[in-house]
């Protein structure tokens, strides 16, 4: 096991911020609802792998715990959400953003 | 004799709980007519008719066991509501409340009976008729501010429904500067009409409250009593913004102008008793609250707004008027001329002097008298010639004989002509602004009479008098059974109060005695 | 005590009819019934009245009948009272309005014997309301009363001219007398205003120079003079007084003859005390007054309908009265009210007389009927001598009472006018009495009968009064305090002399040989002209115009006003918020990357906030 201390710490936040950016540049450019879920998927990682860090660098196992919990439930989000992403394709023939745009004022 | 029937009678109704049963009684119906069946309409009417007879008993028993040598507020009760911010259900009576009741009571039973022909959710309108004028009660009983406000919504709001569910569209040309509005909104139907008068009477409600809380406050948070806030001496910096807030709250319901314009559209698109009861009752629950609540609480913002009130009451009655004659339809003619009546109630409530305060609440309860007659004979018009067009009418009395005579009738009181309630009520407002500083007052108020006497005698020449009438014309009739109390008993009491009108106004010289002083003394003390 | 009920009776029993009939259907709709219901009550108001006045005429003093009871509160105490009061001034006019009444009434019995029963039924219930209402209006105790009573024989009149319904003129003529009366009233109620502001009551009975300083006289007796102008039909209000002839010819004789439109000269009788000290007021009264009677003996004179010529007699006589009441006598002008009640009102029936033989108005369709209605014609003639003030008629000893004190006042020219208007007064009536009795009969005229008995008998009687009244002068002098005998004096004889003239004058022009050479075309083009401008034409135009113009313009300018920009503005704000929303929903584009997008903005925002602020 390595010991996480601050420098390492460090490093892994940079991982994680990364990530989440990656995830978040996902979601606000794909058009197409898969490739959204998996800009979800990545920010919702990037949340785990701060958590998992930050757990390790003040010792407790809280922060493990919480991220089993995260990962269930990001397991039953996205199976909600490919649910919906099928539902979506059944009625508008399509997997796009755009064609899901029916709560526009 | 009079005085000492009733003060035999006196103590024997003062073990009743009046006050409680005549703003009950409704309340009761109303609850009871949902568990009624829709099918069984006459069982719907009788409760209705019965309940507003009760209240209306009450309201003349209470008339009756009120001590006119004792004055002051009458029959109290208290019942603690929320004791910590001191709101109660504190309930009493004085002179002017004693008159409106009796004018409410006239009022709401003849509606009832006109309401006889309704022909559609019979129940429905029933129900929200007893709550409205359980509302209208409520008010003039009120000794607790929030109670009074509470009462006062109640009245209000089951209006939208009155008018957008039962009511009658009209058309309005598009016209004006401001042409392109009717492209987005149905001017002149009737869930607009039910929608403007809602939002702007809801609007002048906002206002009462603001001026309602800062009173309160000022007051020391600690009771919502009249009786403890008429013991406030207010601060001249909130009554003088306190008092206008309160008197286009109020006053959008008294019809003031520029806030009036809901009033024409609203009276002209509701079914007949509802307009019976709103230009009747309602529009006087305005006026009351201006006089009760802004003038005797907050005397020296009144007296230093006095000449606003005035003279808006001065534009409301000319422009009214002349509104008034240029109207075709025949519920626009009695809508604007009740906007010009309301100015007369407001103009003697300006005057601050003791006949101007008397006949302000005798005109309340002469135009109310007066309006419902009116829309009593309009809706039986309309019933039977489905037009309120008056161009195309012309000779109904051939065949509405009687119709043309109760018409007549509300006209000469509308006019003022002497022996009916109009001309007292008047005659005392104009003498009031006579008296006061503004005396031409009483001038524009005496022209305003005079255009009265132009378009309510020419609509009723354009409608009954002249050949016999068309050939479509041949459904119309004179009223049958149930038609007819509404016409009786409002005639009659014009005729009434109109001879004797010492019968309700010594009611109000008793209370305007007691409070005019304080707004009288105010001035002084605003001048130091 | 007994005069106290009498008086009581006197003012109530037409009250108690009026409330019946209009109440109680089944009675008013049998004519029969209401007629009985009406003379009856009327009937019992003139013994009353008689016996009231007998007790304080003919130097009799009873004391004054004064009853009250608190009308209107205010303040804690009485405002206002209405009752009974009678006094000498009160009571001769209570017998002439309560005998008029009665004679009108019993010869509408004839005349209207041929309407529908249940017109006829409304018609007598109009006619209680209006003695009640005129009786009200006499015994008032105070001026308040007077004015109550005052509006409400305004509404008796209109009903009356309405009474024909249902044809358009007669609708038109009812709203005219309405609106231009109220319109004058408004003097009468500022009047009053004043009245009680400066003395705290509507007493007439003011302490002179205490509480009433002349100004406020003025301005007092100004205002009802206002409402006097309108009521008694004086220039230029006097407009509505020839249309009113549009009510049956009964109506005109009792209400537009001889008692309602009277009340304006009993309202400056009854508040003389107050006109006395406005002398300007009643300098305005002499001018406008003769000024009428003379302007309106003119248009008479060329008028073809004869209950017009009947109509602008009354507005002329009428002038007079107010002329005299303008010198400072109240007996001359009261007296000739009473005078003229008895010979215009006869004038009146046997005009209806005629009307009704004839089925027409107009002096064209009469002619020759002094052979077929001999009776009536005899008392048209008294009528108009009468009218004339022929030598020792009543309207003579009134007349040459009115010219005597104009002479004292030393108002001359008005003096000349009247004299002229009493020539020319004798002129048209020869002309009305030659044109419709003497001549070759019409066509109409041919199947012409005398009226029935009915109708004759109260004509009769108040031809003795047109021909004995004259003996009342002394009497109306006591009630003033001056012990006046008649006497000749030249003033009186230089009038006598120009009636004769206007008589011959009348007597040649249209004598019977000469209508048949020239018919009743005598008008020439210049005095065409003369008589479209004397006739209330231009005055008519004037207010019609006023009302289309400016009322009616003023009213749908407002209305428009009201509805195309108040109401817009208010429906401006409805349609702004609704607008608005339309532009702020398309901020709900539906798109979930542009929700993101806002949280994230948000996100950055919120964390600047906190790195700046921290």
């Amino acid at each position: 096991m390595i010991p996480v201390n601050g420098e390492v710490l460090q490093l892994l936040l940079i991982l994680g911020a990364g990530l989440f950016a990656l995830g978040l540049y996902g979601v606000l450019t794909r058009k197409n609802t898969i490739g959204l879920l998996i800009g979800l998927e990545l920010m919702a990682n990037a949340v785990n792998l701060n958590l998992v860090a930050f757990g390790r660098y003040h010792g407790g196992t809280d922060g493990q715990v919480f991220t089993l919990f995260t990962i269930a439930l990001t397991v039953a989000e996205v199976a909600v959400g490919l649910a919906l992403v099928i539902l979506l394709h059944r009625s508008r023939r399509s997997t796009d953003l755009d064609a899901a745009a029916d709560l526009h004022g | 004799m009079m005085h000492e029937l009733t003060a035999t009678l006196r103590p024997i109704l003062a073990t009743l709980p009046l006050l409680h049963i005549v703003v009950a009684a409704p309340f009761v119906g109303a609850m009871l007519l949902l568990f009624i069946n829709d099918s069984r309409p006459t069982t719907v009417r009788v409760i209705g008719v019965v309940a507003s007879a009760i209240s209306m008993v009450a309201s003349f028993a209470i008339a009756i066991a009120y001590d006119m040598a004792a004055g002051g507020v009458q029959m109290t009760s208290e019942l603690a509501l929320v004791p910590s911010l001191g709101i109660n259900l504190s309930l009493g009576v004085d002179g002017w409340g004693v008159s409106l009741l009796i004018l409410t009571g006239l009022i709401m039973f003849a509606g009832a009976w006109a309401s006889w022909t309704v022909k559609t959710r019979g129940r429905e309108f029933y129900l929200m008729l007893l709550v409205l004028v359980t509302g209208v009660f409520g008010v003039f009983v009120s000794l607790d501010l929030f109670v009074f406000f509470l009462f006062y919504e109640i009245a209000v709001l089951p209006m939208y429904l009155l008018i957008g569910i039962w009511g009658s569209s009209n058309k309005v040309a598009d016209a004006g500067p401001f042409k392109f509005i009717w492209k987005l909104l149905d001017i002149g139907g009737k869930e607009y009409a039910a929608m403007k008068l809602t939002l702007m009477l809801l609007i002048g409600s906002a206002l009462i409250v603001a001026a309602m809380a800062a009173m309160y406050i000022e007051a020391g948070s600690t009771s919502f009593d009249l009786r403890h806030l008429e013991k406030t001496r207010f601060s001249l910096g909130l009554q003088l913004w306190a008092f206008p807030a309160l008197w286009v709250g109020f006053g959008t319901l008294a019809g003031i102008w520029p806030f009036h314009t809901w009033s024409p559209d609203g009276h002209a698109s509701a079914p007949t008793a509802v307009s019976m009861l709103h230009a009747g009752v309602l529009m006087k629950l305005g006026a009351f609250g201006v006089m009760r609540i802004g003038m005797v609480l907050l005397p020296e913002g009144a007296r230093e707004w006095a000449w606003l009130v005035g003279g808006v009451a001065a534009i409301n009655i000319l422009y009214g008027a002349f509104a008034a004659m240029a109207q075709k339809d025949l519920k626009y003619i009695i809508a604007y001329s009740s906007v010009s009546h309301m100015g007369v109630v407001m103009l003697g409530a300006a005057t601050m002097t003791v006949n101007g305060w008397n006949g302000a609440v005798y005109q309340m309860f002469a135009h109310g008298l007066m309006t419902g007659l009116f829309f009593a004979l309009v809706g039986l018009i309309y019933e039977q010639a489905h037009s309120r067009w008056i161009p195309d009418f012309g000779g109904f009395a051939k065949k509405q004989p009687y119709i043309a005579a109760f018409f007549t009738l509300g006209c000469l009181s509308s006019l003022g002509l002497p022996g009916l309630a109009g001309f007292v009520a008047e005659w005392l407002v104009f003498l009031g602004a006579w008296q006061s500083p503004h005396a031409w007052w009483a001038i524009i108020g005496l022209l305003g009479a005079w255009i009265t006497a132009i378009y309510v005698l020419r609509a009723t020449r354009r409608i009954f008098w002249g050949p016999a009438p068309d050939e479509k014309w041949t459904d119309i009739r004179d009223p049958r059974g149930t038609e007819w109390v509404a016409l009786w008993m409002l005639g009659l009491a014009l005729v009434l109060f109109g001879a004797v009108p010492s019968l309700i106004l010594d009611f109000i010289d008793v209370t305007t005695v007691e409070t005019l002083p304080r707004v009288a003394n105010a001035a002084l003390e605003v001048l130091r | 005590m007994t005069h106290d009920l009498l008086a009581l009776l006197a003012l109530l029993s037409p009250l108690v009819a009026a409330v019946v009939l209009f109440i109680i259907a089944p009675l008013r709709v049998r004519g029969a019934v209401s007629a009985a219901l009406t003379i009856g009550a009327t009937s019992v108001s003139l013994v009353a009245s008689v016996l009231l006045a007998a007790a304080r005429m003919f130097g009799a003093t009873a004391p004054n009948v004064d009853l009250q009871l608190a009308w209107l509160p205010g303040g804690a105490q009485t405002l206002a009272t209405v009752g009974v009061y009678v006094d000498p001034v009160a009571a001769p006019m209570m017998v002439v309005v309560a005998l008029v009444a009665l004679c009108v009434q019993v010869y509408s019995v004839g005349y209207l014997g041929h309407e529908p029963s249940r017109d006829r039924g409304r018609y007598f219930a109009y006619h209680a309301l209006f003695a009640f209402s005129m009786l009200g209006l006499v015994m008032a105790p105070n001026l308040l009363q007077l004015f109550v009573c005052w509006e409400l024989v305004g509404l008796a009149s209109y009903l009356l001219i309405g009474y024909y319904w249902t044809k358009p003129s007669a609708g038109q003529a009812a709203l005219k007398a309405f609106w231009v009366t109220k319109f004058a009233d408004m003097g009468l109620m500022l009047g009053l205003m004043v009245l009680y502001v400066k003395t705290g009551g509507f007493d007439w009975n003011v302490p002179v120079g205490q509480a009433l300083m002349t100004a406020d006289a003025e301005t007092i007796a100004g205002l009802f003079f206002l409402a006097v102008v309108g009521k008694s039909a004086q220039f230029p209000m006097h407009i509505w007084l020839p249309d009113a002839m549009e009510g049956p010819t009964p109506v005109s004789a009792l209400l537009h003859a001889a008692t309602m439109v009277a009340a304006g000269v009993y309202l400056i009788v009854r508040a003389y005390p107050i006109f006395m000290l406005a002398p300007t007021v009643l300098t305005v009264m002499v001018y406008l007054g003769a000024f009428t009677a003379l302007f309106a003996a003119v248009v008479a004179v060329f008028q073809d309908d004869i209950k017009k010529v009947l109509a602008f007699s009354t507005c002329s006589q009428l002038g007079y009265m107010v002329a005299a009441l303008g010198t400072g006598s109240m007996v001359s002008g009261y007296f000739h009210l009473t005078t003229h009640a008895f010979f215009k009102a006869l004038l009146f029936l046997t005009a209806g007389s005629l009307i009704h033989a004839v089925h027409s108005n107009s002096l064209h369709d009469m002619g020759g009927l002094w052979a077929k209605m001999k009776p009536t014609g005899i008392l048209l003639i008294i009528g108009s001598l009468a009218l004339a003030g022929f030598p020792m008629t009543a309207g003579f000893f009134s007349k040459d009472l009115i010219l005597e004190e104009l002479l004292h006042a030393g108002h001359y020219l008005p003096l000349g006018a009247a004299i002229l208007a009493a020539g020319l007064t004798a002129f048209y009536m020869t002309r009305v009495v030659m044109l419709s009795l003497f001549g070759a009969p019409s066509e109409a005229a041919e199947h012409a009968h005398e009226s029935p008995a009915v109708m004759l008998a109260p004509m009769v009687l108040l031809a003795v009064l047109a021909l004995a009244g004259g003996l009342l002068h002394g009497d109306f002098a006591r009630m003033a305090g001056v012990e006046a005998a008649f006497h000749v004096t030249p003033v009186g004889v230089v009038a006598t002399l120009v009636g004769f003239s206007g008589i011959g004058l009348g007597l040649w022009r249209f004598s019977p040989g000469r209508r048949t050479a020239i018919g009743t075309q005598w008008v020439s083009a210049p005095m065409r002209l003369l008589t479209w401008l004397t006739a209330s034409k231009p005055v008519d135009v004037f207010f019609a115009g006023f009302y289309r113009q400016a009322m009616l313009r003023a009213a749908a300018g407002i209305a428009w006003f009201d509805r195309y920009i108040i109401d817009a503005l208010i429906n401006l704000s409805g349609w702004a918020v609704l607008r608005g929303a339309e532009r702020f929903r398309e901020l709900q584009t539906g798109q979930p990357t542009d929700y993101v997008y806002a949280v994230v903005g948000g996100l950055i925002v919120l964390t600047a906030m906190g790195v700046f602020t921290a």
